[in-house]
């Protein structure tokens, strides 16, 4: 049976993914599992695999293309078998890339055809080849020869009308400096809709970056500018989103770690002697806030339209730097997994998203986000929500402090504070605080988790 | 003075240094050698006896017609042939060809293509040995037009004033290309300009061995002793053209032939044998075996490699 | 640190150097007790005895003949022509010899050999004393060509210059003589090729040699207070030639400014631009490549025509600022 190759959809919110190259050729033999293509989500670069050993077929999008999530963008056959009927033909071989998004529509002067001088048109076998030479579409001279025949001395009069330019000749006459061609190269900028106030209007780099349309103000000249592309953009308009759509409040408490690093201690000791590998403090944090969320389930939920959905698994993400970005890799159904299983599972995501190497399993279905920027060493900062969610927790590090303890003595504890944001819209205050105590709690008495 | 053996060796020097002309005269002609080429037949005997009265590890700088020069400082005629043919194991690697032959360790310093391109050098070379004691002397070798060149007088005059060990000696073949010496100087001999430069001149029959070894022995005795620089004028005649392109215009058929009675390795061969330093047996066989010399050196050249391509650039800076 | 004049970095790179290796030795015109038309070499005769320090006869090809003979056999010496000018006469030696025989003779010789010689105007002298006629031997493979700017690169290319292998045209600059700058006492190379950027900045790049890079630093300094931020960047070897600290400063300011002495037809700026246009640096061009040179004319006498003939730190800073400001 033909297996469709789909394009999948991998996370909550999203409409379209880009192909950015297919791993394998059509007819070219691949294993269940094997990847197949990579694409590019708003989220992530990534690795689609096989659905189906066989033969890859009916390849029907290219690098390039954006393609909505779900639909069929290729088959894999058994041998001897055909394709489906609803591919039409036409459409099995690779189609090219569709123009580049960005890049603006080549001008195309009437005059200018990329075929054949259509033979109806009567005109002499000279200028019919000197149309051909230049591109000229014979339909659109008027002819002077007899019965209407277009004649060589037609085609020249449209060769040095200057109302006539061929893209080509327009494109030459832009006056522009390298750099200039270049930054409009990099930036999709059409030249000849930008001014030059240079020497004779010669476009210079300044005035290309000046005309690339921003909200605010044209840079100044001489920052290194860095397009807003790919994981850069998605960050910054899921942050615009979730920051303007979801009311956020905040919260912070205060963290005695003497028995979280006592248990943390303790924990090591044991796995370094049975060999395993050590519980990092994230790990630690992520299944305290598990615990916490099976017992607020408030805050383990999303807003879909007009309904608040409380969600059965407990998936806590997180946040990860990367060079030029940050991602969030996601430990599934974190309340089940024991701390050793989500120490590992974690150091394995962080490798995996520093190397580009996530699968989208593992940045979907998130359901709260834990950023610890605590090995920074920041103290305390408030996160943005990771939409859909509707909570973020940011930990700070944990800090030498003075502290009264039970009796009133001033005593010098290992202090964390951690800030938790709650979209307002489906988490009160009280219900956010009742969260962040019990996770203190626990966090200040591990042993209350059944490891 | 030379014993037997020794002028035994000179001849046998002057009949390779004519083979070795005449087959790379033919090979011209049949275009295996390209470029252009100055054949020295006929002045073999300034060559040899200049050479002779040199130390194995005296120096010299040779000029644009240095075949008979390289072969005298005892250059292996496999590695001289392959330069002639641009092959990679000639002398400078195919890339100086016959003109700018050189054997820097066989202290040949180089041939020239500039007229009197090497008497400046030849003051710093002597300037060198001086400086360093070394005990050797260097021999420059130029013509009868190199003497009307101002380094001429710029080199001779700093070479006596500092009595550097240069012997300069110059080859008076009778023609600056076409212009005769008869023309080209006011003063009989060329030699008499070293008084002008406070050294020693001399003027020899250049066709004659003995007299020209004998010359350049007294200039080397007097250069290795400190005493500074001679001027030496070997008068000679070059039987060929100035070089591949030449008609002979300037000159007559007749005083080719009368030069050609004056070849200067007849008149050893027949002093040697009137000597008793050797039979007509014994020459005829030393000029065949130059002759034979010549062809192993070809065969060596024509199998030897062409440079590559990928080093051309090798060579320009160290 | 101790502040040395050009001609006493010289001075004490040809001393440093005589000591360490007796290879070493000064020839020229006047070297000796009288010190040097420009005095760089005073004193050394004294020191290292006319052996080592030889006066010649005004004979300018002998000179460069008597380098290039004793270079071949074993020594490393450091001739002087007295101005530049006069290099015409020795040119035979230099360009058909000197350059060619390590090549001619297959790789099998080499000429270590330093030519000094003192370039410029400025000085009143006149056509025949005071041209830059580097470009000529820029052009000769074979030969290398030095152009220090400082006290401090004066001394380490010379060192540099002496132990390298091949036959290097040293040009110094009669206005850079008396010019001081700190300069360490111990010997010390600036390997040749390497440029140097003698000014960081990001507005534009300002290629000079010789006594230009003086002119243009001070240049780049009054534009400084226009806001306009001046890169000048040194090759202090002409050939070889760094070209990728060259090309970098271009791809970093986008707009290139050369500066040089020597007459602009024909001349070493010529060569900068077509390097520049032709490299990766192409593309960040916001503006023309600019030449600042001297007229096509042989330097006058006249003081004020003299001043005018070469290019000036007014004149630099005017190109520069109008390249800024996009004017060109």
């Amino acid at each position: 049976m033909a297996v469709p190759v789909i394009m999948p959809k991998l996370e909550m919110v999203q409409e379209t993914a880009t192909v950015i190259e297919w791993l394998k050729q059509e007819g070219e033999h691949v294993e269940k599992g094997e990847p197949l293509l990579v694409i590019e989500t708003s989220k992530v670069t990534i690795e689609v695999e096989s659905p189906a050993s066989g033969i890859l077929a009916g390849v029907r999008v290219g690098p390039g293309q954006v393609v909505p999530v779900t639909e069929v963008i290729a088959y894999v056959l058994q041998p001897g078998e055909e394709l489906p009927e609803e591919v039409p033909p036409e459409a099995t071989a690779i189609l090219p890339p569709s123009a580049a998004p960005a890049a603006p529509p080549a001008p195309t002067p009437p005059a200018v055809s990329s075929g054949p001088p259509a033979p109806s048109v009567a005109a002499t076998p000279v200028a019919r080849r000197m149309a051909e030479a230049h591109g000229l579409d014979l339909s659109t001279i008027v002819g002077t020869g007899p019965r209407g025949e277009i004649t060589r001395a037609d085609v020249e009069a449209v060769l040095s009308a200057p109302s006539q330019p061929t893209a080509a000749s327009r494109s030459e006459k832009v006056r522009a400096t390298p750099a200039a061609r270049r930054i409009a190269r990099e930036r999709k900028v059409d030249l000849s809709a930008v001014t030059g106030s240079g020497p004779r209007g010669r476009i210079q780099a300044a005035d290309v970056l000046g005309a690339i349309p921003t909200p605010e103000a044209a840079p100044a000249p001489v920052a290194t500018v860095v397009p807003l592309t790919g994981m850069r953009r998605t960050i910054a308009e899921r942050m615009t989103t979730s920051y303007q759509t979801a009311p956020h409040i905040t919260f912070t408490v205060r963290v005695d770690m003497s028995g979280f690093q006592e248990a943390r201690k303790r924990l090591n000791a044991r796995a370094e002697a049975t060999g395993e590998a050590r519980i990092s403090a994230t790990a630690l944090i992520v299944k305290a806030v598990a615990w916490a969320l099976k017992h607020h389930p408030w805050l383990n939920s999303t807003l879909r339209d007009e309904e608040i959905h409380l969600l059965p698994e407990i998936n806590v993400g997180v946040a990860v730097a990367l060079k030029d970005g940050l991602i969030v890799p996601v430990v599934h159904q974190a309340d089940r997994k024991g701390v050793a299983k989500i120490a590992a599972e974690v150091r394995d995501l962080v490798v995996r998203a520093r190397e580009g190497r996530l699968t989208p399993a593992d940045i979907t279905g998130g359901t709260f986000t834990v950023s610890n920027l605590g090995p920074f060493g920041i103290e305390q900062f408030t996160a943005i929500i990771n939409p859909p969610q509707v909570a973020i927790l940011a930990v700070g590090a944990t800090q030498p402090e003075p502290v009264a303890d039970e009796g009133g003595q001033i005593v010098v504890r290992p202090m964390m504070r951690m800030t938790l944001s709650v979209d307002h819209r489906v988490v009160d205050g009280a219900t956010a605080a009742r969260f962040l105590t019990d996770l203190r709690d626990v966090l200040e008495a591990p042993a209350l988790l059944s490891w | 003075m030379l014993n037997s053996r020794q002028k035994r060796e000179l001849l046998r020097q002057m009949y390779t240094i004519r083979a070795f002309e005449e087959k790379a005269e033919q090979l011209y002609t049949l275009g295996k050698i390209h470029g252009t080429m100055h054949l020295s037949i006929g002045m073999e005997a300034s060559a040899v006896g200049a050479i002779a009265a040199l130390r194995p590890d005296d120096l010299i700088l040779s000029t644009h017609r240095g075949h008979g020069h390289c072969i005298a400082k005892g250059a292996d005629l496999k590695l001289m042939m392959a330069e002639f043919m641009g092959k990679e194991t000639g002398y400078c690697r195919g890339r100086g060809g016959s003109m700018h032959i050189a054997d820097v360790e066989g202290g040949n310093l180089g041939a020239n293509g500039v007229v009197g391109g090497g008497i400046p050098i030849a003051v710093g070379v002597g300037l060198s040995l001086k400086m360093q004691k070394r005990d050797q002397i260097i021999l420059c070798f130029f013509g009868d037009g190199a003497a009307n060149l101002g380094p001429f007088h710029e080199a001779l005059n700093m070479a006596a004033i500092w009595k550097l060990p240069v012997v300069y000696v110059c080859e008076n073949n009778q023609y600056a290309m076409s212009f005769s010496v008869k023309k080209a100087f006011a003063i009989e001999r060329i030699s008499d300009r070293a008084a002008a430069y406070g050294m020693p001149g001399v003027t020899v029959d250049g066709n004659d061995l003995m007299a020209v070894y004998q010359a350049v022995s007294q200039a080397v005795k007097r250069a290795r002793a400190g005493e500074g620089p001679t001027l030496i004028e070997n008068v000679t005649y070059r039987w060929r053209g100035h070089s591949k392109s030449d008609a002979n215009r300037y000159r007559t058929r007749e005083e080719i032939e009368a030069w050609k009675q004056k070849c200067p390795i007849k008149r050893f061969r027949t002093q040697l044998i009137e000597e008793g330093v050797l039979t007509e047996e014994e020459a005829d066989q030393i000029e065949q075996e130059a002759y034979a010399t010549i062809d192993a050196a070809v065969a060596f050249a024509e199998a030897s490699p062409e440079p590559t391509l990928e080093t051309i650039e090798e060579g320009v800076y160290v | 640190m101790r502040e040395l004049s050009y001609a006493e970095a010289i001075r004490e790179a040809l001393r440093q150097e005589m000591q360490r290796d007796e290879r070493v030795f000064i020839i020229g015109e006047d070297v000796g007790v009288y010190g040097g038309a420009f005095g760089v070499t005073l004193g050394l005769v004294e020191e290292f005895g006319e052996e080592r320090v030889i006066d010649t006869p005004i004979s300018e090809l002998g000179i460069a003949g008597a380098i290039t003979g004793a270079a071949l056999t074993g020594m490393r010496p450091v001739g002087e022509i007295m101005f530049m000018d006069f290099i015409t006469l020795a040119s035979e030696q230099l360009v058909n010899q000197a350059a060619k025989i390590r090549f001619m003779f297959g790789g099998k010789a080499k000429v270590p050999f330093v030519l000094r010689t003192p370039a410029g105007s400025g000085t009143g002298a006149a056509a025949q004393h005071s041209q830059s006629l580097e470009n000529w031997f820029v052009h000769i493979p074979g030969l290398k060509v030095v152009m220090p700017s400082t006290p401090y690169d004066v001394k380490g290319l010379l060192l540099a210059s002496i132990r390298d292998d091949n036959p290097i045209i040293f040009i110094e600059h009669k206005l850079l003589y008396k010019v001081k700058g700190a300069v360490p006492e111990e010997p010390y190379t600036i390997p040749l090729g390497t440029a140097e950027v003698k000014r960081e900045g990001r507005d534009l790049t300002i290629v000079a040699t010789s006594i230009m890079v003086k002119r243009s630093l001070e240049a780049a300094e009054q534009l400084a207070h226009e806001d306009i931020e001046v890169e000048v960047v040194d090759p202090r070897t002409l050939k070889p030639l760094d070209e990728e600290t060259i090309i970098r400063s271009v791809m970093k300011t986008g707009r290139v400014l050369i500066v040089h002495e020597a007459c602009k037809t024909g001349g070493y700026g010529g060569e900068l631009a077509a390097i520049i246009a032709g490299s990766e640096a192409f593309d960040y061009l916001d503006a023309p490549i600019v030449r600042l040179a001297g007229r096509d004319i042989p330097i006058p006498y006249n003081r004020d025509l003299e001043y005018h003939a070469v290019p000036q730190v007014e004149n630099i800073v005017e190109a520069a600022r109008q390249l800024a400001r996009g004017e060109v």
